[in-house]
């Protein structure tokens, strides 16, 4: 009967702590994420609009054939100014900064897996424009 | 482990020995596991942070 009686005290200690442990937890995360994480605020890439990231861009219109880079063909270079500014960037990071697409990715907040996409993208729709392979979307 | 084993290991735990401490956070690694993850991803940071945490606080709690 002690015994039994001992049990329940100690089953009741053992759900009292668990409770108690389980609110640190908790008010341990919450604090880690207030204190550690306040700096790295994230946004996805998706939910921004191109033009929020381009802002280097937006206030220094590049006329064709004019920038740091040059195009041997007109065609191309009016091609690739008619792409949406984000593909335009992320192209030119890729083929004439050189830049691996993990860099990017990190530089722009996003995954490289949006960046390999971004560049598939951009270089089907150059196709498009010029015409070649234009059947393949 | 028993409820009388339980009591004399927190007990121990509580008044700073590194053993005890170890078993109860043994004990209790799915609980703290479950809130050592953020967007998806296990936070190997937040699980030392929640182990210090403990480590501090075990001794305010009355037994």
């Amino acid at each position: 009967m002690y015994h039994r009686q001992v049990d329940g005290e100690h089953d009741a200690l053992r759900a009292r702590f668990t409770v108690w442990l389980e609110k640190l937890i908790k008010n341990a995360k919450i604090n880690y994420l207030e204190e550690y994480k306040k700096e790295v605020i994230t946004i996805s890439i998706d939910s921004l609009f191109e033009d929020e990231f381009l802002v280097d861009y937006k206030d220094i219109p590049i006329p064709v054939g004019k920038d740091e880079f040059d195009f041997e063909e007109e065609r191309l270079a009016k091609a690739f100014y008619e792409l949406p500014l984000m593909k335009q960037k992320i192209l030119k990071m890729l083929f004439v900064d050189e830049v691996k697409p993990e860099f990017i990715a990190k530089h722009l907040n996003c995954s490289p897996q949006y960046v390999y996409n971004q560049k598939l993208r951009a270089i089907k729709l150059l196709r498009k424009k010029l015409g070649k392979g234009g059947g393949d979307s | 482990m028993t409820s009388n084993d339980f009591h004399f290991v927190l007990q121990a735990a509580i008044a700073g020995e590194h053993k005890a401490l170890e078993k109860i956070i043994e004990m209790y690694e799915p609980l703290i596991n479950k809130y050592c993850f953020i967007d998806g991803e296990y936070d190997e940071d937040l699980r030392q942070y929640i182990l210090i945490r403990i480590a501090l606080k075990i001794s305010k709690f009355n037994i």
